[in-house]
């Protein structure tokens, strides 16, 4: 039978005209919708963000039990990880006490709430009933007895992954420029074998309307109330987060894509709602009872309500700010209580400076450098080094951004030297293509059998073999990048090939101004960029630099130590006021933060100035990443216990095919400090915090914080949320455990041939995580910081809901105000509480997997 | 030699039984897997030195009658010659890798203990099909694999998605089961005791096979090519394998990549003198073969996966194998097994780097690869080159897309008619339904005592009934006791059947339900435990985790639905192999109804176990 579309339209008619004012709106209802969706792209450059930045305008626990509603997440820790962790003293009583104090119940209830809080229960936190998983999509489902998603999942998710395929498939799907669902109309209508499962000839009569009509004839079909067509599709889409995120991605930027692809929510919608149909006609007939003749409709949780009806887990809560706040009043009782800094030693005058990214992995390095050789001096920023573009290395296809996400690049800068060498004469990585029939069966037949042989080598000798894996994170030191523009005439793309020498000029003066460091150059200032290298990994982007769009931060520092070093940039800064003396000199190295290794840039320059302290610096850094890789091992369990094997364990975890963790990335990174260096040198955080250097006094009017915290926020913040978040629930906000993962198209992972895409992190990246929320600390006065704030727009939200912990440290007095929606609120620290005390910073490298409250330093006695 | 062929086969099932003793332990595990992994290649090298240094002779070791009675006998006999030493070392270097593999890349995993049961359940099966003396021993070791791999498949079963491929590729498995439970059957039938496999090269010779009917031969071949094609992914059931790596990387590259899915051949390899005597049969497999070869390497071309990609092109491989196979290239076909095991196996593993190797090495998105791309076009007149139609493209592009479209092929062949009658049958009112069972054994008995029919004709409706019975169970969705009942009921039938066509074979029918009852006794009471609480019929659909919630029950659940189907765990295994050998060898009919029983009592029974056992916890089906 023919679907009588005016029939369809007559009832809608009818609806309206009998008072029944109710309207749908395919586009604002999709507006609505991929609100929801995760904002995860292709997994080539892995962007940390908040996971919930759907629920970002709600106040934290209300946004997270919101999210569990519709999701069917967790939503914190189970309640025995929280009475563990009070009963081996990491939660103080004190911070319990203040968590209690704010749970908003006074009186009686809170007194209840005490009580229970130490009760033991197992079943505390299974998710929700959920929209996701309960709502009335699944209701339909279970009432029709048609398992619609493992029908049409799998021939969503081919028709999806090969359209959007990225170079894994041989054949390609769309015709060049074609839209998905005149894509799929092709193949329905235009193959002498069906398309299944829309063979059906009604359904090959609805693909020729548009995708709007049939989204609209479509939901009539199933759902019939209008009310409930946005929460269906919602339903709909959750069903498979991954890919309704991955659509609507490449919808609002379909640059994020190297083979771009024209492909809409709606198409996907339409295409989707059509499947079903047909599944639902080849199952019931087309006289199916539709949504709105379920029997329980109105036990079902609605979309709508769940705002309003969303409840906060109030006891989990509790237990989660103590945490929270007993991890945070390590750092802040440290920052106070901290014995005042040794007067500089003036017989060693300061030779080195060094800027690092503000990345907590760099945290111990640069603690063990300062403490390895005291005449080195660091710095910490944002580590794209202020300086935006796009980057084409020499191995690279397609230029990639090199900043944060929040900043659009408009210059582009190639890289230039010898062009690498043919790519075909590869031997060793024949077997990536030895798929088809005839290639198969020769190699197979003849080269087979030494798999046996290099799969033996690699698994049993990792380190020996995997040489030519450098590839890729690092970038040969010999060839030279692109940086001074030529012509002002714009790339077909609309980019500006280089900087001239004012745009330089305001990117070198503007990062260092921003951590302070305007005077007193040394004769060296090594500018240290990370990367991680890691062979078999899909996620290697979640390693890099997350300032830099999850790439190396190598092209950058580089970029950065050209510019600084170029007498034009020099003598425009000079009249801005910053001198850099002639005899100083700007060096890029990359620190590789899973091999612990570090590569520095541009030799022929290293000869020419500061050669003795270069060579001072690459002496001390030796050693520095020697004592990192040791730090770092005390998190590895399966690592030698003998200090001096831990650097070559470290190496070779970086490069064994069956090493799921070449390295625990920004697992518990816990604190940001936005402050002199003098306030953290002599602490011990435990590679935890991110730290910014920041000179107060430089900035009475907090210009310069409001640019530090434009990147922090999202940065930082985003790579806080996105572990917490993907810790709390890895199957729902994470990408659950590596083992199983499949690449699909180059866009992702997903479990198996035909699953989902998963986004987050995986389980191998986060399992150590304390899902704590970041602390800032900002030295600074809360009055000027309030000026600051005024000044950062949206990002405000993420503070006045608490996305982030902000506190205040008076440089004065170090005295400390915790922001808080209604204003600064005064620490009170108990009086008597001091910070443990280090004497030698090796006693931590065997205290086996369990974070360290920040102790005080004493150097002087190592 | 005779201890060493034993050492080999019992090692894995002692590092079974150690890691299922220990607690769930990593360093405890790591140390058992290390030292049996060690142990178990130690044995089968000293195995095949010393085999080597008796000059390849093929050696036969018998090691006792497991069961005997006048006319049959069920020895347990290993067997090694040239193909097993092959499929031997290739097990010994692929574990050994594997297993070093996992000791790293599934540390802190929440299913260690799990995953090297499963791994030594599997490495025990494989050992038992590849030194198996004869068909009934291969059966068993087959079972095992089969089990081991569902359970790997479904490894992750928070998700509902593993959970459904393992019940799809154990669907398969079980289907091909019949080919090899009716294979064995026959060769019972036609060689009057399971032959050895020694003893089958001389079946030529004698004349043994030409003496027999060339239907017969034909039937044998095409249950064994059956069970073959169902293993190792071939047409029609290719769709399985790719859909099979829901498992961790390496689980998949031991299974799907290198070992498991090349069963199929060496099961050819070793009935290879009963298929190879006649032409056609041989023509058969060569078919297959390049079926399988045509659609395989079609459908890898539009893999936007990495692991389905090396799935099809390893299917691919398989296939040129039965190619090579029908053509007698026996030697061939052994190094491209060797070939083919290793580079998929490593492909699998490093199948995480296509994204680096593709974005940075190669330097090349998207192959851009058009179908009328292809680089043979040059070869095509000029006048045609641009002309290749575009609907045939497209029309090629959906073929490849949809896999040759052979799921929807064996799905609506296979499973859609149990589906409809089961459906059929449980629309039934309960009373409608009992009354017209009484109806008929009422008829019937009437019918046998009143009039001179043999009574062996009453077999005939009660295996339709028992048919009927397994299919109820089949499409049951609302109630797992049901399922569970209706699959004794089956059973049930089954006996009554085989008692009415020979009963003088009570006390082998008593030993088939000493196993299946209590199985079923077990379930009921687990089923009764675990669903107390529970409202089954407001979400029967959805999955509840048991295993998680309620980790002893589903042990024990898992237990008794392995009795029901057959595993070599309780007596109902040997003996369904009895009942089928009585039976049927007088009513050779009768053995075809009696296995597809078996077959769908398998699947119903591993469906409701999924949805209770597997899933994730939340708080609705938690108590």
């Amino acid at each position: 039978m023919k679907i009588d579309m005016d029939n369809v339209y007559k009832t809608a008619d009818d609806l309206e005209k009998h008072g029944q004012t109710v309207s749908f709106n395919v586009d604002n209802a999709i507006a609505h919708i991929a609100h929801w969706l995760p904002t995860q792209g292709p997994i080539k450059d892995f962007i940390h963000h908040n996971t919930l930045h759907s629920v970002q305008h709600f106040p934290f626990h209300h946004g997270v039990a919101v999210a569990a509603k519709i999701f069917g997440a967790r939503s914190y820790l189970p309640l025995n990880d929280y009475q563990d962790l009070y009963s081996k003293g990491r939660i103080t009583p004190a911070a319990l006490d203040w968590a209690v104090k704010r749970s908003g119940l006074i009186g009686k209830p809170q007194d209840e709430l005490v009580g229970r809080l130490f009760v033991r229960d197992a079943h505390s936190h299974y998710p929700p009933i959920s929209i996701a998983t309960n709502g009335i999509r699944t209701a339909l489902l279970t009432y029709l007895e048609v398992d619609l998603n493992g029908r049409v999942h799998p021939v969503l998710f081919r028709l999806l992954s090969n359209f959007l395929d990225q170079g894994i498939s041989r054949w390609t799907m769309p015709k060049s420029g074609e839209g998905f669902w005149d894509c799929v109309l092709r193949l329905v209508h235009n193959s002498f074998l069906p398309l299944y499962p829309f063979h059906d000839h009604r359904l090959r009569e609805l693909f020729l309307e548009t995708p709007d009509t049939v989204i609209r004839i479509c939901l009539e079909k199933i759902v019939g109330d209008k009310t409930l067509y946005e929460q269906y599709i919602l339903e709909m889409l959750l069903a498979h987060p991954g890919w309704s995120g991955m659509v609507n991605m490449i919808e609002q930027a379909p640059n994020i894509l190297l083979v771009p692809r024209s492909i809409s929510l709606k198409e996907l919608i339409a295409v989707e709602l059509a499947c079903e149909l047909a599944f639902l006609y080849k199952k019931k007939g087309e006289a199916f009872e539709g949504i709105s003749q379920l029997p329980q409709l109105a036990n079902i949780p609605r979309l709508s309500e769940v705002a309003s009806s969303a409840k906060v887990a109030v006891r989990l809560k509790v237990w989660h700010e103590a945490m929270e706040w007993a991890l945070h009043t390590e750092l802040l009782r440290a920052l106070k209580t901290q014995a005042p800094a040794p007067k500089p030693d003036a017989a060693i005058p300061l030779r080195i400076q060094s800027v690092f990214c503000i990345d907590d992995r760099e945290c111990s390095i640069r603690r063990h450098l300062e403490s390895l050789n005291p005449a080195i001096e660091t710095f910490g920023a944002a580590g794209f080094f202020g300086i935006d573009f796009l980057y084409q290395g020499l191995d690279d296809a397609y230029p990639v951004a090199q900043c944060p996400v929040v900043i659009t690049p408009n210059h582009l800068v190639m890289e230039s030297g010898n062009p690498p060498k043919p790519k075909d004469s590869d031997f060793s990585n024949m077997h990536f293509r030895a798929h088809s029939l005839l290639r198969g069966w020769l190699f197979t037949q003849t080269l087979g059998l030494g798999y046996a042989i290099r799969l033996a080598w690699n698994v049993f000798s990792p380190t020996a073999s995997m040489a030519k894996i450098q590839k890729l994170s690092e970038i040969k030191p010999h060839s030279k990048l692109h940086l001074l523009r030529e012509s002002d005439v714009p790339t077909k793309d609309g980019y500006l090939l280089g900087f001239s020498f004012k745009e330089m000029a305001d990117r070198v003066g503007g990062l260092l101004t921003n951590i302070g460091l305007t005077d007193n150059f040394a004769a060296l200032v090594v500018i240290v960029a990370h990367g991680s290298s890691s062979v078999n990994n899909p996620h290697f982007a979640a390693y890099d630099c997350g300032a830099c769009s999850g790439k190396p931060g190598s092209p950058n520092a580089r970029a950065f130590a050209w510019m600084a070093n170029h007498e034009s940039v020099r003598k425009i800064l000079r009249e801005r006021g910053i001198d850099i003396p002639t005899n100083t000199r700007f060096i890029a190295a990359l620190h590789n933060t899973s091999r612990d290794e570090a590569t520095y840039f541009d030799a022929e320059l290293h000869e020419t100035f500061a050669f003795k302290e270069l060579e001072a610096f690459k002496a001390t850094m030796t050693q520095a990443l020697e004592r990192n890789a040791k730090e770092r091992c005390r998190w590895f369990e399966l690592s030698p216990k003998a200090h001096n094997k831990a650097h070559q364990h470290v190496r070779a975890r970086a490069s064994s095919i069956f090493e799921p963790r070449p390295e625990y990335n920004h697992s518990n990174n816990l604190y940001c400090v936005v402050g002199k260096r003098e306030l953290t040198k002599n602490l011990f955080l435990d590679r935890r915090a991110f730290l910014h250097s920041y000179a107060a006094e430089t900035d009475p009017t907090g210009s310069i914080l409001v640019k530090i915290l434009g990147a922090i926020i999202p940065v930082c913040g985003g790579i806080n949320l996105e572990y917490l978040f993907s810790r709390i629930d890895n199957s729902v906000y994470g990408a659950g455990t590596k083992l199983p993962h499949n690449v699909i198209g180059l866009l992702g992972v997903a479990n198996g041939v035909e699953g989902d895409l998963r986004t987050g992190l995986p389980q191998q990246m986060i399992e150590v995580h304390e899902p704590a929320r970041l602390l800032i600390v900002i030295e600074q006065s809360p009055e000027v910081i309030d000026q600051s704030l005024a000044n950062i727009g949206d990002l405000k939200e993420w503070l006045d809901n608490e996305w982030v912990r902000l506190v205040a440290c008076r440089p004065t007095d170090r005295q400390q105000f915790l922001f808080t929606a209604t204003g600064w609120e005064t620490i009170d620290l108990p009086v008597d509480a001091s910070s443990p005390l280090f004497t030698r910073p090796e006693q931590v490298f065997d205290v086996q997997n369990q974070t360290i409250p920040a102790h005080q330093l004493t150097r002087s006695l190592s | 030699m005779n201890g060493l062929i034993l050492a080999c086969q019992l090692i894995p099932l002692l590092g079974f039984v150690l890691v299922f003793l220990s607690p769930n332990n990593e360093k405890v595990i790591s140390t058992i897997s290390n030292w049996i992994t060690h142990l178990t290649g130690v044995s089968i090298i000293a195995l095949l030195a010393l085999w080597v240094s008796h000059g390849f002779q093929s050696y036969e070791y018998v090691w006792f009658s497991l069961y005997e009675t006048a006319d049959y006998h069920f020895p347990i006999l290993f067997y090694l010659d040239r193909v097993g030493a092959v499929y031997l070392v290739c097990v010994w270097i692929i574990f050994s890798i594997i297993t070093k593999y996992c000791r790293y890349y599934l540390h802190r995993e929440t299913g260690y203990k799990r995953f090297f049961l499963n791994i030594f359940g599997f490495l025990f099966g494989l050992n038992l099909i590849i030194l198996s003396g004869s068909i009934d021993m291969l059966f068993a070791g087959w079972e095992i694999v089969g089990i081991s791999s569902f359970m790997l498949i479904a490894f992750y079963r928070h998700r509902v998605q593993p959970v459904r491929n393992a019940l799809r590729a154990y669907t398969i498995y079980r289907f091909c089961d019949i080919g090899l439970l009716l294979g064995t059957w026959m060769s019972h039938m036609l060689f009057h005791e399971s032959p050895h496999f020694s003893q089958m090269a001389s079946l030529a010779e004698n004349n043994v096979l030409s003496s027999l009917g060339y239907g017969e031969l034909s039937l044998l071949t095409f249950l064994i090519i059956i069970a073959a094609s169902g293993k190792s992914a071939q047409f029609p059931f290719c769709f399985w394998l790719p859909r099979a790596m829901e498992g961790p990387t390496p689980s998949s590259a031991i299974f799907y990549g290198a070992l498991s899915v090349h069963l199929g051949v060496f099961l050819l390899l070793r009935t290879d003198p009963i298929w190879s005597y006649h032409v056609v049969t041989r023509a058969i497999i060569f078919f297959i073969g390049l079926l399988t070869v045509i659609i395989a390497s079609l459908a890898e071309k539009t893999q936007s996966n990495i692991k389905g990609q090396i799935a099809y092109a390893s299917i691919t491989q398989v296939g040129l194998m039965f190619i090579e196979l029908s053509l007698g290239l026996d030697t061939l076909v052994l190094l491209h097994f060797m070939g083919n095991a290793f580079l998929r196996c490593y492909q699998l593993l490093v199948s995480p780097s296509i994204i680096t190797h593709l974005l940075r090495v190669e330097g090349a998105a998207n192959t851009d690869f058009y179908i009328e791309k292809n680089p043979m076009r040059q070869f095509l007149p000029l006048s045609i080159r641009n002309q290749l139609p575009e609907v045939l493209q497209n029309t090629l592009y959906v073929f490849a897309l949809q896999e040759g479209g052979l799921e929807f092929l064996v799905r609506s062949l296979l499973w859609t008619p149990f589906k409809r009658i089961g459906g059929w049958v449980n629309a039934l009112n309960v009373w409608w339904l009992g009354l017209m069972t009484l109806t008929a054994l009422g008829g019937g008995v009437l019918i046998a005592t009143n009039t001179a029919i043999d009574h062996k004709y009453l077999a005939i409706p009660v295996s339709i009934a028992m048919i009927i019975a397994s299919s109820s169970a089949f499409s049951q969705k609302h109630s797992p006791f049901k399922v569970w009942n209706s699959i004794l009921l089956s059973y049930i039938l089954s006996g009554v059947a085989v008692l009415l066509i020979n009963p003088h074979i009570g006390s082998d029918v008593l030993m088939f339900f000493s196993g299946i009852l209590p199985s079923w006794l077990l379930g009921i009471i687990v089923l009764s435990k675990l669903l107390k609480n529970q409202h089954f019929e407001a979400a029967p659909f959805a999955f509840r985790a048991m295993a998680e919630t309620q980790p002893k029950l589903s042990l024990l659940l898992f237990i008794s639905f392995l009795g029901l189907v057959g595993f070599p765990i309780t007596p109902a295994f040997l003996s369904e192999d009895i009942l089928l050998a009585h039976a049927s060898s007088e009513h050779p009919w009768f053995a075809l109804p009696i296995t597809i029983a078996f077959v769908v009592n398998g699947i119903a029974a591993a469906r409701v176990y999924m949805g209770l056992c597997m899933g994730r916890p939340n708080e609705t089906y938690t108590v």
